[in-house]
């Protein structure tokens, strides 16, 4: 019976969360991370690890179904979970920014229309500082946007910043940096605190190790 | 309306069947043990002002209560919490009562808007107690002890944790770096989610390197009796240390009683702080990953209705408990709960069948009548 069940978002940040873990003691064979197997144990089976959308490994932890996660932090402000946040892990870094074509400026618009997956942090965003924003909430390509004149501007999650300038679009503002965090279960905090521990303890060893390698 | 008839509004729910039944059972255990410990029951209105509420809760709770109007126009609410009611009724109805006052209750409480989206429902029915006029260790600790006692006899045994805090840890940290209300606000909620790192970054402007690693160590530190003690190494203020000394003394008594194994000491849990005063916990139980009750001290709530006196009292979850003992009764598929096989009535005339019918339900037995064959 494992002590810990992880829920790991699946995509943009799983290679990089798994090896940390790995470094922390919680290993998963690649014979069994090339199966198409949803939920499996680590090496140790201390640990289960089960692969949801980054959007759902919020949903899991806060209802206990998992007991601890790995999310980037930009699901975290969009999802508005009630989880602890015990260790930031530095993978993953990407910026969360407001985008417009090249060479636009914003600053004229009475209202602005936004297009973005991240409906409640944009309306936070221009909510504090005072403008009105007609938010668009669009599952992907947010890029095309702007450009075929859905929105004035998109608010998105940017790591080089290749695909906005491929599709002719310039930053205009950073609202944050977002990286991985380890979410953890109110209750499993409390009531499997050693098994925990444990866990962050690992884990910040795994990663001051890691930053030691750059 | 093309609405179908079928559909209930979010939030709300039927229950019906052992469900139903366990329920009734687990609110029978509570005001069994509310009942020895000699606490007198009460039952608030289901519909109150408004205002009640907004004293009661604050604003920022009371906010999401279901809200309608009066015949003449002043705001209504349906009983968002019963706390509210009962403080208000110790500073009115009972203000000539001998102190404490001992109140306990199991009623059904109503919010518009979740908690969370794990705690989903809109109604819910809370167990609570209330011991209103002492503010002593002893009246801290028995309020504590009525928790442990409830979990024991609903056989949580072991499979529970009650966290202990005291709000004037970080309060006491708050004014030592004299943040103003919002900042305040922040630094409160980094440290409700644990999130270390960002707090160091939150408190750069305002201390020096050690102070803030001292400070950031607040979010995690939780345990047993040791965290006391790692607590006083990096908090230096009067406020902080008298809190941390209340903390101890219930904790002392605690593991003289030997049960330290079902207490937590959790510096972390800060949520409230604008409603309770002192000590504050939480409670949360095997198999369900949301807290199932929570309480503290709150000397200053029966001030808002006319009447100063030091309080304190928790509330559980009815609807959260039940959940985890129904998955566990099912689990266990013993037919504890089960009813007893119903005596089968036929033939007949009807005065001589209820002649029988009678008989057997005076000697308490369960009957079973059949209506088709009859």
């Amino acid at each position: 019976m494992p002590e810990l069940t992880i829920a790991v978002a699946k995509g943009r940040l799983q290679a990089d969360a798994l090896a940390l873990l790995a470094r922390a003691g919680a290993v998963v064979s690649s014979a069994a991370l090339s199966s198409r197997r949803l939920a499996l144990e680590d090496e140790s089976g201390r640990y289960r690890f089960i692969f949801v959308k980054p959007s759902d490994v919020p949903v899991y932890v806060e209802h206990g179904i998992a007991d601890c996660g790995v999310v980037g932090r930009d699901v975290l402000l969009e999802s508005e979970t009630d989880l602890l946040q015990p260790l930031t892990l530095d993978i993953a870094r990407c910026r969360i920014v407001v985008a417009a074509r090249t060479g636009t400026s914003l600053r004229g618009l009475g209202m602005l229309r936004v297009a973005t997956k991240y409906p409640r942090l944009a309306a936070a965003h221009f909510g504090a500082q005072g403008r009105p924003a007609e938010i668009i909430e669009l599952s992907g390509s947010v890029e095309l946007a702007p450009v075929l004149g859905l929105a004035d501007c998109i608010v998105d999650l940017v790591e080089t910043g290749a695909t906005l300038l491929e599709n002719g679009l310039e930053e205009i503002e950073v609202i944050g940096e977002s990286t991985a965090r380890l979410v953890v279960n109110r209750a499993s905090y409390q009531l499997k605190a050693a098994a925990v521990a444990t866990l962050i303890a690992a884990l910040e060893v795994a990663k001051a190790q890691v930053s030691n390698l750059d | 309306m093309s609405e179908p008839l079928s559909r209930i509004p979010g939030g709300m729910r039927y229950y019906f069947g052992p469900e139903a039944q366990l329920r009734r059972q687990v609110e029978a255990t509570a005001m069994t043990i509310f009942d020895g410990w000699s606490y007198e029951e009460i039952t608030t209105p289901t519909v109150d002002y408004y205002s009640l509420f907004e004293l009661g809760m604050g604003q920022a709770e009371a906010q999401r209560a279901f809200r309608f109007t009066d015949l003449d126009g002043r705001m209504l609410a349906l009983r968002p919490d019963v706390t509210s009611a009962a403080a208000r009724a110790a500073a009115t109805l009972f203000a000539e009562r001998e102190r404490p006052l001992r109140l306990c209750y199991a009623l059904p409480v109503f919010r518009q808007q979740p908690q969370s989206h794990a705690e989903w429902r809109r109604e819910s029915t809370q167990m609570g107690c209330e011991l209103i006029g002492a503010n002593t260790k002893v009246a801290d600790l028995e309020v504590l002890l009525i928790a442990a006692e409830l979990l024991r006899s609903l056989e949580f045994d072991g499979g529970y944790a009650i966290t202990l805090n005291d709000v004037g840890i970080f309060n006491g940290v708050a004014e030592r770096l004299a943040l103003d209300p919002l900042r305040r606000e922040e630094m409160r909620q980094l440290i409700d989610v644990r999130n270390a790192a960002d707090l160091e970054l939150f408190l750069t402007p305002d201390t020096s390197p050690e102070e803030r690693q001292a400070f950031a160590q607040l979010t995690q530190l939780s345990g047993k009796r040791e965290t006391l003690a790692a607590a006083r190494r990096v908090i230096s203020n009067d406020q902080s240390l008298a809190a941390l000394d209340r903390l101890e003394g219930l904790w002392d008594v605690v593991e003289l009683l030997g049960l330290s194994d079902s207490f937590e000491i959790d510096l972390g849990d800060v949520s409230r702080l604008d409603y309770y005063t002192g000590l504050t916990f939480k409670i949360y139980v095997n198999g369900i990953g949301v807290r199932v009750g929570s309480g503290g001290r709150y000397d200053g709530l029966t001030a808002n209705f006319g009447k100063d006196e030091p309080a304190v009292g928790f509330v559980l979850d009815l609807d959260e408990l039940t959940d985890v003992l129904g998955a566990r009764a099912m689990k266990d598929t013993v037919a504890r709960q089960t009813l007893a096989t119903p005596s089968g009535i036929t033939d007949g005339d009807p005065a001589t069948l209820f002649r029988g019918v009678l008989d057997r339900r005076a000697k308490g037995e369960r009957v079973l009548l059949d209506l088709i064959s009859i």
